[in-house]
């Protein structure tokens, strides 16, 4: 196919990057700690680590890993929000060979239950506050080895003592807990320097991930990414960024979770590779806090999410932010969700940087799409293919249809997964008999190869960029023996973009829209939660007994609004 | 209650030799529509009802097998199963009110996918359809279920996206 988009790269963009710039993450890694030793890697709520830190210990936990019995390929879960014990967790388990599984912390017990059997993880790395989640969903499964770590574990000692004294016992944010045979991260650190980091050869193919991505039936599934993808798409987005952003001389804000595909590739690794700094942003929600942080920091850069951006230009003070960036600022980029006109030209009248939308998904670990980093104005479209990309629009059967039709958006190219684990059916109906990866998405191109979204087709709701399926959500709701039926479905909010409202049939006259509620937030992760509940005597089916939800949506928008 | 249809039951012979049952359903055929669905995966049912059916009800078992054949007209697909009979695919249309249009869902056990019976249970139902004097048969497919779409042009039903909603389509066929 000819690659129309090309002819719209912006001045040394490369059409295609090499994808084995790298043999693994592991040797990225490693070049990069020789060459920024003394350099910041990460800074967090004021303290910091540089690479050399960062290489040891990260040499430390994979050695404590090794020195477990863990073996190349097993699987190692990290269950940490945006801390400094994130990225020695991440390349300590990945230099000794390991499959890293991100697990948003903020799962509840079945959630997480679910995705620790379906990967067969041995180990975990937890932080304290969710330990007693890991408690409940351990009770049924084994996991061999338990890290667990304190929100201050790698400040400095004075500080490291106050902050885990507040988080306990002042603010009160560990629930209580009792895991025998865990160990404290700092304590598996000791135990790591003790013995020495077996060198594991680790290639292209090997796995690096399993990155867990909703489905629109039941549970979750893992897609399956290698060193290889993700070198790929490492050096596909450093080379879109590549006019831009110095070697060395860069600082990103990572206020979206790293166990995220987006903010994992975009933030930590494309920055780790320049040799730049990343600001974790542990609780970004607490908008105060966080502007006071984006006013004392000199970013370069910064990734978000529509909801974030809106959030912080509806910040008391963040106005203030632009004169005490003094100019630093480069690069916005937003994914994850469609960002809207609004936030975009606040953001650029505000910041003086338009903000860049991209466009990806985990199966493709993430990046597909940007809008060229020079671009004057927000343009409406998730942007043109990296280098090395194909993304064709499909139609139905399978063939190209016309610029500017709407179709499939498909894609192929390094970057893209090796598969779903376990999961070979999910798989095959991945990917076309071309080796195309159907994203599900439904778009269109236009003459210069830029890629504008048509409605999604999927009935799945985008929550702040998470994607929430109703099927999973009505799946908890009728656990609940009050409940006959239940139906989920997804609202504009003008916060997080889409909202989830939830229609629920009574078989209990009793049942109430808090005991409901209260059943979900024992089933479901915060953004799937509904943030309103209906009840009606039942719900419009056809007369076949096909749910109708353009009905029930209707009916949302119509109450919501 | 109208009369048991005989006149539609039909024998079959399918790809692998194998003979299959065609024949409208009987309110005696709880057991077996249950197990049919309980057997059926969940991305299976998904489809067909388009939402998260945990267990099929007894008031949708009920619904199912206890019809009138006149308005609502259910045939089922069933192979011999030791001493009985397994249900592998049954296929159903409502007609509306006025009796001019309706709307038909069809349901395939999983591993009868592929092997014929799909076509076999349609070809019975739209000529019953027809012979009722129904003049257009609808559907409501996913979007995204590329394979009924394909399979429901094939038997020469009109594709209509719904613009108020993406996710599903309408499929039409004049009989």
């Amino acid at each position: 196919m000819r690659k129309i988009w090309l002819d719209a790269y912006p001045e040394g963009v490369p059409a295609e990057i090499n994808a084995c710039a790298y043999a693994s993450i592991k040797e990225m890694l490693e070049q990069s700690c020789l060459r920024f030793r003394d350099k910041i890697a990460f800074s967090n709520m004021g303290a910091t680590i540089t690479y050399g830190e960062l290489d040891r210990l990260s040499c430390d936990i994979g050695a404590y890993l090794q020195a477990r019995g863990l073996r190349k390929g097993d699987r190692v879960a990290i269950i940490l929000p945006n801390l400094l014990q994130y990225p020695v967790a991440l390349f300590g388990a990945l230099r000794a060979g390991m499959v890293v599984v991100n697990v948003n912390p903020l799962y509840t017990a079945s959630e997480l239950e679910h995705q620790l059997v379906d990967s067969g993880a041995t180990a975990i790395i937890v932080l304290e506050n969710f330990a007693y989640t890991a408690e409940r969903a351990l009770a049924k499964i084994r996991v061999r080895h338990v890290v667990i770590t304190q929100v201050g574990d790698l400040f400095p000692p004075l500080r490291r003592w106050l902050t885990n004294l507040v988080v306990k016992h002042v603010r009160r944010l560990v629930p209580r807990w009792t895991i025998a045979g865990a160990v404290g991260f700092r304590e598996a650190v000791a135990q790591g320097r003790r013995s020495k980091l077996e060198d594991r050869e680790l290639r292209a193919d090997d796995v690096a991930f399993l990155q867990y991505t909703g489905g629109t039936t039941g549970r979750p599934k893992g897609a399956i990414l290698t060193h290889g993808n993700m070198i790929a798409n490492i050096e596909q987005t450093a080379a879109w960024m590549g006019g831009v952003l110095t070697e060395g001389a860069e600082t990103v804000i990572t206020a979206l979770p790293l166990y995220h595909i987006f903010a994992l590739t975009a933030n930590l690794f494309v920055f780790l590779k320049l040799g730049g700094s990343n600001v974790l942003v542990t609780n970004p929600r607490d908008i105060p806090r966080f502007v006071t942080e984006l006013k004392l920091t000199r970013f370069t850069a910064i990734t978000g999410v529509n909801t974030l951006f809106n959030a912080l230009l509806d910040a008391a003070g963040f106005a203030r932010v632009p004169a005490a960036n003094r100019g630093a600022l480069k690069v916005a980029v937003a994914g994850g969700m469609a960002v809207q006109r609004t936030v975009a030209e606040r953001w650029q009248q505000l910041m003086g940087v338009p903000l860049i939308e991209g466009y990806g998904l985990t199966e493709a670990s993430p990046i597909v799409c940007v809008n060229p980093l020079n671009a004057l104005h927000f343009s409406g479209k998730i942007g043109l293919p990296v280098p090395s990309t194909e993304v064709a629009i499909l139609s139905e059967q399978g063939n190209e249809v016309d610029l500017g039709e709407v179709g499939e958006i498909c894609v192929r190219g390094p970057q893209v997964m090796r598969g779903y684990w376990n999961a070979p059916a999910e798989t095959a109906k991945a990917f076309t008999a071309d080796g195309w990866l159907r994203t599900g998405d439904m778009g269109w191109m236009d003459s210069h190869g830029y890629i504008e979204f048509a409605e999604r087709r999927k009935d799945v709701i985008v929550v702040s960029g998470f994607k929430a399926y109703p099927t999973e959500i009505e799946d908890a709701v009728m656990l609940h023996p009050g409940v006959k039926d239940a139906g989920a479905v997804g609202v504009p909010d003008p916060r997080s973009g889409e909202a989830v409202v939830l229609f629920v049939v009574k078989k209990d006259p009793a049942l109430s829209a808090e005991a409901v509620l209260a059943h979900c937030k024992q089933h479901l992760t915060g953004y799937k939660l509904p943030r309103r509940i209906e009840f009606r005597d039942r719900l419009p089916k056809t007369p076949i007994g096909k749910i109708l939800r353009r009905e029930l949506k209707a009916d949302a928008t119509r109450s919501y609004g | 209650m109208a009369e048991y249809p005989a006149h539609l039951v039909r024998k079959h012979r399918v790809y692998d030799g194998r003979t299959v049952t065609i024949r409208p359903v009987r309110p005696d055929d709880e057991v077996l529509e249950r197990e049919f669905l309980n057997e059926l995966a969940g991305e299976s049912r998904y489809l067909r009802f388009q939402k998260w059916v945990h267990a099929p009800s007894d008031k949708l078992i009920h619904f199912l097998t206890d019809i009138d054949y006149d308005r609502h007209l259910a045939l089922v697909c069933t192979v011999p199963q030791g001493d009985h009979e397994e249900l592998v695919g049954e296929a159903r249309y409502v007609a509306d009110a006025d009796g001019r249009n309706c709307e038909f869902g069809i349901m395939i056990a999983d591993a009868w996918h592929k092997s014929g019976i799909a076509g076999l249970l349609m070809e019975a139902l739209i000529g019953a359809a027809q012979a009722r004097g129904l003049a257009t048969m609808e559907g409501q497919v996913l979007t995204r279920n590329s394979a009924m779409l394909r399979f429901a042009r094939g038997l020469g039903f009109e594709i209509q996206p719904i613009p108020e909603d993406p996710a599903t389509t309408r499929i039409v066929k004049r009989l």
